[in-house]
């Protein structure tokens, strides 16, 4: 009984405190459920300072607008909408004519070009509902003829101030651009920049060629050429164009190039006597270390960003799947469990997620995963997609995406790892195997 | 006599208990088992998506090798013929899709390369004929989003609707009608989910979109307590006395009268909460939950000044500092009009904590 008194009134008090305290304080509540939708952000066109600067003003702010709006993130208010005009870059901002809008970003810039052909863009970026700006000015300097270097440029400073994270935009895709009918394909090496623009080859048709992948440094590309007859890992060089076999075993077949973090080290497939599997080796050739010995089929390797794992393809247990070792080898972890199977495994620059690809009930996937396998998300479906590839910032994968059919064709799409935003990236014909590179320096 | 009656009462009550539970906690009868089957829902898309609409190109994931078909794996693939392999020529063509470089052995290459053209032929990989396999959730691809992610999806209004929390069906004059109906204007849900209302069609807003935050009164003054029978005046004292307790912060008011009701609170979190846009968070930000304070003005406006984080969590200073900006905008847009609350209680929510926990939007 006398327990009973003493909850009851330890019950009491403690609801008299809780009352008194709720009266005491602010009002609180919380907020759970929000909106996901594109930010509204105003790009005014930029301020030429001199009559040189005038085309280059106007293109400079459409290239920043469009890689703003193409991540999905944000939506480019018409300038139709504009209540006010950015005359002057040193003149105050008027928030209001902005918030009027629901511009919830802006971004101002102005450029000059001297008579050397020297160019600056300088800009800044607005907290329009907070009235402040989002940082200090910054400004590029650079060659006219690299006005689209520094568009991107401009462009992932913004990206990073609004979103927190790094951009993306001012970084290169190599891959293979595909010509001629479906069953006499032409292949060659092209590199651009991320949206499409400045296309250009590095090999030509003579040869096929597969699997290209950049260098940590962006400098270099191994790929694998059938320019002998049989599968060959090459190096080539973006800037001279020049390339290379890599002196692995000359009586082996390779392919499934892939750079380690140091630049230096590469994996591959190495199949010898019809059994294939994973080894390590350096660009020169040197120093080839295996690292599985199973009579299965073992293939696709990949670094972590740290290098100390590799994550890998491999069919041991009866159907292909993704597994995890050491970077010298060792047992391996088998990390994909689901219904299907599981190919290209790519590790993501932030280190947190693998990339893959997908096969399960006749549908082709690009899918997520935890590192050790666990909340595995499927970002696409069709027909056929394949062969993942991670944006710099580890926010955006690339792929190839066939369309059935006899005149089915190749072409790159993108999609966030929310799997929002799918979107086809612009390419002349036919495109296949991506490789993003590292943000360019 | 009273013994007997104890004895006869106690006794009866051990009888009614045992009646009543006794075979509760006696019954030894297990439940009779049941057959359960499990049934999923799923539409027509999911269906669809199940059902291999063609035959799909086979796919070796960088090697040619031919991979036994499972149940679970209905995907066509290529006929193995691992006892005879082909001599192969130079590949030249690229006839199959692959994910990756597929090489063609040499001689005693066990099995064709998927690349090359000139292989013998493949032959037509046959369709598994498996009944549909219900994904698992997480299996299921996710399809492409709309624009605007809202807890509530809303068709497109009309275009000359106005945003509003209901739906109201617009009123037109009558002319046949007796009685004159006062005209109104439509309202609706902001769109979401469809497509996005530019700027241009968002008429903009004249009212102010700032306002002063209301000055404290000042402390009354102690009363002095004349120690000296007659202290000399000094203007200058006086003035900085003056200054001292104008500027002395008054203590927090406590809240008066009764507090909002729960359907208050809740129309404030969802007015809120339709401005908090997490979709251009990054993923540390959209993982740290910031409890930020305003204070309001009498006409439900949040002083855009006073706005402050107080704490956060689940992230690092940079996330929470992208977290904060986003729970500011999301203050400041839905307040520009004045929230909805009830005057009388000014003193209840003249100052505001809110949470901003994006925990559910992560998985969204």
């Amino acid at each position: 009984m006398r327990l009973i008194k003493s909850v009851t009134l330890a019950l009491v008090c403690l609801c008299a405190a809780q009352i008194a305290t709720a009266q005491n304080g602010p009002l609180r509540i919380e907020i759970t459920e929000g909106v996901i939708e594109p930010l509204p952000v105003a790009v005014p066109d930029f301020i030429a300072e001199n009559p040189a600067a005038q085309d280059v003003a106007v293109n400079i702010a459409r290239v920043i607008a469009s890689d703003l709006s193409g991540t999905g993130l944000f939506r480019e208010i018409p300038h139709d909408a504009f209540i006010s005009q950015i005359t002057s870059f040193s003149s105050p901002v008027q928030y209001s004519d902005w918030k009027a809008i629901n511009a919830q970003a802006l971004v101002s810039g102005a450029v000059s070009v001297a008579s050397d052909g020297r160019m600056t863009v300088k800009f800044r970026v607005f907290d329009v509902f907070s009235d402040t700006p989002l940082g200090d000015g910054l400004q590029f300097g650079g060659t006219t003829g690299s006005w689209r270097r520094i568009a991107h440029k401009v462009a992932d400073v913004v990206y990073s101030r609004i979103t927190g994270e790094g951009g993306y935009f001012d970084s290169r895709v190599v891959f293979v651009s595909e010509s001629g009918p479906k069953n006499k394909r032409l292949k060659r090496l092209a590199v651009m920049d991320y949206d499409g623009a400045n296309l250009q080859y590095l090999t030509d048709a003579s040869a096929i060629v597969l699997a290209p992948r950049f260098s940590p440094a962006g400098d270099r590309v191994l790929y694998t050429s059938y320019e002998t007859g049989f599968p060959r890992v090459n190096i080539l060089n973006v800037g001279t164009v020049k390339r290379r076999a890599l002196d692995v075993q000359a009586e082996a077949l390779t392919f499934a190039p892939r750079f380690g973090p140091d630049g230096n080290t590469v994996v591959l497939s190495l199949s010898q006597g019809g059994n294939t599997d994973i080894y390590k080796t350096t660009v020169n050739g040197g120093d080839l270390q295996r690292l599985t010995s199973t009579p299965a089929i073992e293939t696709a390797p990949g670094f972590s960003p740290d290098g100390k794992r590799i994550v890998f393809e491999s069919d041991r247990s009866g159907t292909q799947q993704l597994y995890v070792m050491g970077a010298n080898g060792g047992e391996a972890t088998r990390i994909s469990f689901g219904k299907g199977r599981y190919g290209t495994p790519v590790w993501s620059p932030r280190g947190d997620l693998i990339a893959f690809t997908k096969q399960a009930n006749g549908r082709f996937h690009i899918g997520v995963m935890r590192t050790d396998g666990s909340e595995e998300r499927l970002l696409t479906a069709s027909f056929l997609d394949e062969g993942p590839t991670w944006s710099p910032n580890g926010r955006v994968i690339m792929f190839t995406r066939e369309s059935k059919g006899a005149a089915g064709a190749r072409a790159l799409y993108s999609v966030d790892i929310t799997g929002r935003n799918l979107r086809r990236v612009s390419t002349e014909g036919a495109a296949s195997d991506p490789a993003w590179s590292p943000l360019l320096k | 006599m009273k013994s007997g009656t104890y004895i006869s009462g106690i006794g009866h009550g051990f009888f009614i208990l045992w009646a009543l539970f006794g075979g509760f906690f006696l019954s030894t009868e297990k439940p009779v088992p049941l057959q359960a089957t499990d049934v999923s829902l799923i539409t027509m898309a999911e269906f669809a998506a199940l059902t291999p609409p063609d035959v799909p190109p086979v796919v070796q994931f960088d090697d040619p090798q031919p991979v036994e078909a499972t149940p679970e794996d209905t995907a066509p693939e290529v006929a193995p013929t691992p006892d005879e392999p082909p001599v192969l020529p130079v590949p030249d063509e690229v006839a199959a899709p692959e994910l990756d470089v597929s090489p063609p052995e040499p001689e005693v290459a066990p099995e064709p390369p998927v690349e090359d053209e000139e292989q013998p032929v493949i032959p037509t990989p046959p369709v598994l004929e498996t009944p549909p396999v219900i994904a698992e959730p997480d299996e299921v691809a996710t399809p492409a989003p709309a624009p605007r992610v809202a807890p509530e999806p809303a068709a497109a209004p009309e275009p000359d609707t106005e945003v509003a929390e209901t739906e109201t069906p617009p009123v037109a004059p009558d002319e046949t009608a007796e009685t004159i109906s006062e005209e109104t204007p439509a309202t609706a849900p902001q769109e979401a989910a469809t497509e996005i209302v530019t700027e241009a069609e968002t008429p903009a807003s004249a009212a102010p979109v700032r306002s002063m935050r209301p000055t404290a009164r000042p402390a009354r003054p102690d009363p002095v307590v004349a120690q000296d029978p007659t202290p000399p005046s000094d203007a200058v004292a006086d003035a900085v006395a003056e200054a001292v307790a104008s500027t002395t912060p008054s203590p927090p008011a406590r809240p008066t009268g009764p507090p909002l009701t729960g359907g208050e609170k809740e129309g404030l979190r969802v007015a809120v909460q339709k401005c908090w846009n997490v979709g251009s968070l990054s993923s540390e930000a959209i993982s740290t939950t910031v409890v930020v304070a305003v204070a309001m003005g009498r006409d439900g406006r949040p002083d855009t000044g006073s706005i402050k984080m107080l704490s956060f969590s689940g992230g690092s200073d940079g996330a929470a500092g992208q977290a904060f900006a986003a729970a500011r905008r999301a203050i400041i847009r839905c307040g520009a009009k004045g929230y909805d609350l009830p005057v009388e209680k000014y003193s209840q929510w003249q100052d505001i904590e809110m949470t901003f926990n994006p925990e559910k939007m992560r998985i969204k």
